[in-house]
């Protein structure tokens, strides 16, 4: 069947570009507008005011790949930083050749290691972006010479994580919570702490867990392998732990909506669905979602085993949601996708059609089925 | 009105937060100190809401007067419960639109000479007619009898009162046979069907049987110029008809362990009870903002079963141990056995929030210190008491392999 094959991907941009160089750039960006000429409305908007030139560290995974649609629809020039070793671009199931051609012809990519710092500083310098997304950065280090290359930079826009929040007993968990300087997510705390410090106007989105077409962390997917499968689902402890996906592209709309955004200014906002789903909840919505039938769920006690290396459920075994409250207020934005909507949009979009990330590894299922069936 | 520098800036915040949506005003008089918070402006109460819920100071008595539009003094009737959980509403109410100057009476149904009338928050009603509140006594099947008749009129009926048509119905009948504007009721988040997507919110699917849906569907078709919703969960308070955080207290004083059933980690919102009375003054206050509307009358946070326990034994200052059983298992009635429901139980205010601005100020933590040092004092900490249950729960499960030490 098929393995980890991603989506259908189509041609990439010529490689004129893959190497960086000014006049490289130049020369292509110059070749590609001349095909846009007949656009003649369309190159207008490109070059209106409130067009932007922005860069995109990532973008060709998950969230970038939805987002960067976005922006090139709103006319703005969007380039993404990446080592090129993912399809700068790739053609989404259920979008036409022609938007596909469209959106592909004019994003840009600035091939990188932004673990080079030097080079991220020189790259940038020579480039003057206005807005930078930062989509994949874990570490503050990373994100020191972006800000040191682009002093008229006019807003980065950061992805930090829901999981700085510090465990508490009070929920849902809110922009002004305490946080966890030493949670696993430390390094994206002490990048919202080096915008704070730093001279630029920043705006930080903690989402919570995502989910959608496209997804690269198995959280859905984890429970459409074992529907498909027809395998009960082992969920840990009880199987009331609160958790709260958030549909990739809602989070899209989100990072696009504080662009340019006063209200963004300076502010961090929780993205996430509007309600929150228990881990017993969430295994019947995936199967409300693909169409199977109600699933056997098997509660256990995750003490009860040593599971090595091996991750037996992937979401952390307690409560942990987030109120998007300050962004429904201050931005208007809203999810527009429920958590069964979204589902199903993530299943017919991708694994409904025999894609998926991570092939399927019922180890640790098996393990604890067959405790079950021992103790019988 | 001079403004403190933190108001004028909370204020600014606050109009973003509000805009449009009524302004509380406070009264210059001292606020009494169980409704210290109640009397403050919401600017101010926005204001600390975005520091992160800190410990709130002590100088609660610096109000002033925020004014976004002209008042109108209305005349409210509350018709109270005259017992159990919801009765501290009414209360609460009746002192914060008391002191916002408007004209209230409270009826309590039943006798005044009846012996529940000899525990709080009854206990406590010269705290409303020292304030102006008139308070009568009656049965809610009549109220025209209870009130007296006469010209007066009233712009505003809460039922905080009957929990089903047969209770509600003359209620809602006098009311509108009398030319009342706005009816407001007091529900229950109880009704909603039990999810697998917390939080309830306004909207969702409630059960179709339960006794205060048909009093919602019937006011809603009366027709008032504006009737609205609220339902409520748990609530703190100084002055409740019925135990909440004294259940936790008179265990951890005692140092026995807390039994919580299941895994302790259901959550529920418990709120203090100004949180409710805030928002209903609001409703009285803003009637085309509340009109046609059910509210989840809670605070914007949950807290564990668990988290409860940890908190209370935190103001009280001492450690708490949790033992968790299964009370199928173990033989008891969890309803008798423990003050909250074995599941989760958990709203959020997203429309009073959204229509009505309103802003919670519950902050369980410091709330639940205040509580206990009222219960320190109260010498219910030193009263024999007898925990059958307990002793049943934790003989069944066995203190040494089942506790969690917090």
């Amino acid at each position: 069947m098929a393995a980890t094959a991603s989506l259908k991907s189509s041609l990439l941009l010529p490689s004129p570009i893959s190497d960086f160089s000014g006049a490289a750039v130049s020369v292509s960006a110059q070749k590609r507008r001349k095909s846009w000429q007949p656009r003649g409305a369309r190159m207008q908007v490109s070059a209106a005011a409130d067009s932007k030139n922005i860069l995109v560290m990532g973008g060709t995974r998950f969230i970038g790949v939805f987002l960067s649609r976005l922006l090139v629809k709103e006319g703005h020039q969007v380039t993404l930083f990446t080592r090129g070793k993912a399809p700068i671009t790739q053609q989404l199931p259920g979008e036409s050749d022609a938007e596909y051609a469209e959106f592909s012809s004019k994003v840009q990519h600035l091939k990188g290691d932004r673990q080079d710092f030097d080079f991220v500083k020189t790259s940038l310098a020579a480039k003057s972006f206005d807005v930078v997304y930062d989509i994949n950065g874990r570490e503050a280090v990373e994100v020191e010479p972006i800000i040191d290359a682009l002093p008229n930079l006019e807003q980065y826009i950061y992805c930090s994580s829901a999981g700085v929040y510090l465990k508490s007993d009070l929920l849902p968990h809110c922009e002004n919570d305490a946080v966890d300087p030493k949670s696993r997510h430390k390094g994206k705390l002490e990048t919202e702490s080096l915008l704070t410090s730093r001279d630029v106007n920043w705006t930080s989105i903690r989402p919570v867990y995502i989910y959608g077409p496209l997804n690269y962390n198995p959280v859905e997917e984890w429970f459409f392998h074992r529907l498909k499968a027809g395998r009960p689902i082992p969920i840990p402890g009880a199987g009331n732990q609160i958790t709260q996906l958030g549909h990739v592209k809602d989070l899209a709309k989100a990072f696009n909506v504080v662009l340019g955004n006063p209200k963004a200014s300076q502010q961090i906002f929780n993205i996430s669905g509007a309600k929150y789903v228990t881990f017993d909840g969430l295994a019947r919505a995936c199967a409300k979602a693909g169409g199977f039938p109600e699933p056997e769920l098997v509660h256990y006690n995750p003490k009860d085993f040593d599971f090595g290396k091996k991750k037996a459920f992937p979401f952390r075994d307690q409560h942990f949601f987030a109120s998007i409250e300050k962004a429904t207020r201050e931005l208007g934005w809203t999810p527009e996708f429920d958590l069964v909507g979204g589902l199903t949009d993530s299943y017919n979009l991708d694994f409904g059609r025999g894609t998926f990330r991570k092939a399927a590894d019922f180890t640790t299922d098996d393990m604890i089925l067959g405790k079950k069936l021992a103790t019988v | 009105m001079a403004f403190s520098a933190a108001a004028a800036a909370a204020t600014s915040t606050a109009t973003a937060f509000a805009s449009g949506r009524h302004r509380r005003l406070s009264s210059s008089s001292a606020p009494s100190p169980s409704f210290s918070q109640s009397a403050l402006p919401r600017a101010v109460v926005a204001a600390r809401r975005r520091r992160r819920r800190a410990a709130l100071p002590a100088s609660r008595a610096a109000a002033f007067t925020v004014r976004a539009e002209a008042k109108t003094k209305k005349s409210v009737l509350i018709v109270n419960t005259n017992s159990g959980g919801h009765a501290i509403i009414g209360f609460y109410l009746a002192k914060e639109l008391l002191a916002a100057g408007h004209a209230v009476t409270v009826l309590t149904a039943g006798d005044e000479a009846s012996d529940k009338m000899r525990k709080p928050p009854f206990s406590r009603f010269e705290e409303l007619t020292s304030a102006g509140g008139r308070t009568v006594w009656g049965d809610p099947a009549d109220v025209g009898a209870a009130v007296g008749g006469g010209a007066s009129s009233f712009d505003v009926v809460l039922d905080n009162n009957g929990k089903d048509l047969d209770a509600v119905r003359p209620v809602v009948d006098w009311a509108k046979s009398s030319g009342v504007g706005q009816f407001l009721f007091i529900s229950s988040a109880g009704i909603y069907k039990p999810t697998d997507e917390p939080p309830h919110v306004e909207g969702d699917a409630v059960k179709e049987s339960a006794g205060h849906v048909g009093v919602e569907k019937y006011i809603a078709e009366q027709q008032f110029g504006s009737w609205a919703s609220f339902r409520p969960q748990y609530m703190i308070g100084s002055g409740n008809n019925k135990d909440c955080e004294e259940w936790f207290f008179d265990r951890i004083v005692r140092r026995r362990p807390v039994p919580v059933p299941g895994n302790g980690m259901q959550l529920t919102n418990i709120s203090h009870v100004r949180d409710l009375s805030s928002m209903l003054a609001l409703a009285v206050e803003s009637p085309g903002a509340a009109a046609g509307k059910i509210f989840n009358c809670v605070s914007d946070r949950a807290v564990t079963l668990d988290g409860m326990a940890r908190l209370c034994a935190a103001a009280a200052g001492v450690a708490v141990e949790i033992v968790h059983y299964d009370p199928a298992a173990v033989g008891v009635d969890a309803k008798k056995a423990f003050p909250f429901r074995n599941m989760h139980f958990y709203a959020e205010p997203r429309a009073a929030k959204e229509a009505l601005g309103w802003v919670s100020t519950t902050n369980l933590p410091e709330d639940l210190k205040e509580r206990y040092a009222d219960y320190a004092g109260s010498g219910r900490g030193e009263k024999a008491m007898a925990f059958d249950l307990d002793d049943k729960i934790l003989a069944a499960v066995g203190n040494a392999t089942a506790s969690v030490i917090a």
